[in-house]
């Protein structure tokens, strides 16, 4: 110890030496300390009176303790040696609070932790008392920086409470199957807009730019029961669209078959009616001519006609009027025809 | 002691008293001055710099802003004998220093008040009332179920039913909050402290009673598919009848059309026929007569009679 102290003070006697020689070398250096000392001063009156406000930011002045502007970003001035206290907070930025998840990283690759306390932010009741996990983000921007900084003393921890405690009453004010579906966007809507009031109730300087659903699913133990839900409605689906398929093969071929019969119809309608036309227009032809001499045409029609009947028979026998009890040995099948004539 | 030393204690004393007299209050702290553990006046809420009596008098300081209150998750069991843990969380804020220091002194302090009230009050208003009061704010879902039994739901659409029926809510989770602030208020007043709000974080199951929900839940769930499922069988033959009955429909439609359109033709026909015949009777029949002789199929047998026309001319000999 000795020898170092007596090495110290051997190794600085010099520069001790010339300061003393220079606190006894008159007035002319202690106007220089002095002056050195009042630079000194006002050069960090300078330095600590001067601030930067970033473009993300908005600067709170207190002055002794009281409010006394909010200062844009840029350049200011303030009073040095604490008069003057500056809290700068980011207005700017869109701030991001999750719940039931974490982030993680500066990457931003998202992974949840399995720990309890996170799985209990996230287990939500729903009105028919099942459970949902509910996964959400709330992303907000401080929107009066002076009622951010003097209403409240955790601002964040509010966030936090009332948006859990907003997402839950929104929730259960729907029944499981909304919640894991339809009803997301709503949910995030509603819980959006009663969080705001709640916070405005507060006055704490928060503006909610809004809430999203992250992940929604039903526990984790209960999810194959859920998957289940949506296979049968697939399957239910599929079996729907199996027999709509098998009316669409099956009503269209009937509908044209139907047509068919109809049109067919129509056809043998307006043949029916043509022949009928035909035949009468036929006739009242014949009629005249025949009516310009009856008698003559009557009887050669009927010759002719006889004529040329009997012409094509394979047999013609004659009967007697008066011979009876004749057996009609001749008639055999489709060669029967019935005899004799009509007058 | 020298008279210059004298000088500079004297003088350090002076700067020590002033600066002890001159406190800064800050936006968010209100104070209250005590004189030998007396209130002095009325507790001071402006910020800025204030002036007190140096040594003498203490200034006690107290935030002005919302402060938080974290309840401990209670486990409550509610009217309908349902074990959950309720979770709270409170904002207040301290509005009367004076009485807050008289009564509490500390921030500690206030916050133990605000267990025994407000863990008090939880159990008070949840456990006289169902589970579903704390779960659910509003019958909501009852009027929608409601809305959709009026209206005839589209098949298909309605797969997802409620399993189960709902209770409705008398109070809602929303009242309940506000029984639980209106009961705080109450007891803290006389602390200084005004209860800003009262919100349920958190309500959850029990942790013995959530494996059987769970199981509840699965349960429900496959109830829901085998319905589902049923539905689509169900549709299918829905689907299966329409095609039957639209089949008949159609067919018998064309039969039903076409026989009448032809029975038209057929009437219309006679009509025609009966109009042009009309004018001569028998010579229509002659005609018509000796048109179906024609009609005879050639190589056919015919047995005659000697009284036939045709051989007139024979029989007179």
């Amino acid at each position: 110890m000795a020898e170092s102290w007596d090495e110290s003070k051997k190794r600085h006697p010099d520069w001790l030496r010339t300061l003393a020689a220079k606190f006894h070398a008159g007035p002319g250096f202690e106007r220089r300390f002095l002056l050195l000392f009042t630079c000194a001063a006002g050069a960090l009156a300078l330095a600590t009176s001067v601030y930067t406000v970033e473009p993300s930011e908005e600067a709170v002045v207190l002055r002794l303790g009281r409010y006394v502007s909010t200062e844009p970003p840029g350049l200011h001035m303030r009073l040095p040696f604490g008069v003057d206290r500056v809290t700068k907070v980011k207005t700017k930025v869109i701030l991001q609070e999750e719940f039931g998840f974490r982030s993680s990283g500066e990457d931003g690759t998202r992974t949840t932790y399995g720990n309890d306390d996170l799985k209990s932010e996230s287990l939500t009741l729903t009105g028919d008392l099942n459970v949902a996990n509910v996964e959400w983000i709330v992303q907000y921007q401080i929107s009066d920086p002076k009622k951010y900084l003097f209403n409240a003393r955790e601002v964040l921890k509010n966030l936090r409470d009332i948006s859990q405690s907003v997402l839950r009453r929104v929730v259960g004010d729907r029944i499981v199957s909304q919640v894991l579906t339809t009803g997301r966007v709503e949910i995030a809507e509603e819980a959006q807009r009663l969080t705001q009031e709640v916070l405005d109730r507060y006055d704490i300087g928060v503006r909610i730019v809004t809430v999203k659903l992250q992940d929604v699913n039903p526990p984790e133990s209960v999810r194959p029961a859920f998957n289940e839900v949506n296979a049968a409605k697939q399957e239910q689906e599929k079996v729907i669209n199996q027999a709509e398929r098998e009316y669409n093969t099956v009503i269209p071929e009937a509908m044209g078959k139907a047509e068919q019969t109809i049109r067919n119809a129509q056809g043998y309608a307006t043949a029916a009616v043509n022949r009928a036309e035909g035949d009468a227009a036929r006739f009242r032809v014949v009629l005249k001519a025949y009516q310009a001499s009856s008698r003559v045409t009557r009887s050669r029609l009927y010759l002719e006609t006889m004529e040329a009947l009997y012409g094509r028979m394979e047999a013609l026998t004659i009967i007697d009027k008066g011979a009876s009890g004749v057996l009609p040995v001749y008639m055999q099948g489709k060669d029967a025809a019935p005899a004799g004539d009509n007058k | 002691m020298s008279r210059s030393s004298a000088t500079v204690f004297a003088s350090l004393a002076v700067i020590a008293a002033l600066v002890n007299a001159i406190y800064i209050l800050p936006e968010w702290e209100q104070a209250v001055v005590t004189q030998f553990g007396r209130p002095v006046g009325s507790p001071i809420v402006k910020s800025g710099p204030h002036l007190k009596v140096p040594f003498i008098q203490r200034v006690r300081r107290f935030d002005k802003r919302i402060l938080n209150w974290d309840g401990y998750p209670n486990q409550i069991p509610t009217k309908d004998k349902k074990y959950i843990m309720v979770d709270t969380t409170a904002r207040w804020r301290i509005t009367d220093p004076l009485l807050f220091l008289q009564t509490v002194q500390t921030e500690a302090g206030a916050r133990m008040r605000l267990d025994g009230i407000l863990d008090a009050a939880t159990r008070d208003v949840i456990s006289s009332r169902n589970l579903v009061e704390a779960v659910r704010n509003s019958n909501k879902i009852l009027d929608e179920l409601k809305a959709r039994a009026g209206k005839e739901v589209a098949p298909g659409g309605e797969e997802e039913e409620i399993v189960g029926e709902i209770e409705a809510v008398t109070v809602g989770r929303e009242s309940l909050s506000g029984m639980i602030i209106a009961r705080g208020k109450a007891g803290l007043k006389e602390f200084g402290i005004e209860l800003i709000d009262v919100q349920l974080r958190h309500i959850s199951y029990e942790a013995s009673v959530e494996a059987k929900v769970y199981e509840r839940m699965i349960s429900e769930r496959q109830r829901i598919a085998q319905k589902i499922r049923s539905v689509g069988l169900g549709e299918r033959s829905k689907i299966q009848g329409k095609i039957g009955k639209d089949l008949q429909k159609i067919d018998s439609e064309a039969y039903r059309r076409a026989q009448e359109i032809e029975g038209e033709a057929d009437a219309r026909a006679i009509a025609i026929y009966a109009r042009a015949m009309n004018s001569d009777p028998s010579f229509y029949e002659f005609v018509r007569t000796l048109e179906a002789y024609k009609k005879i199929p050639p190589g056919s047998r015919m047995i005659l009679s000697t009284d036939s026309r045709f051989l007139e001319l024979m029989r007179r000999r």
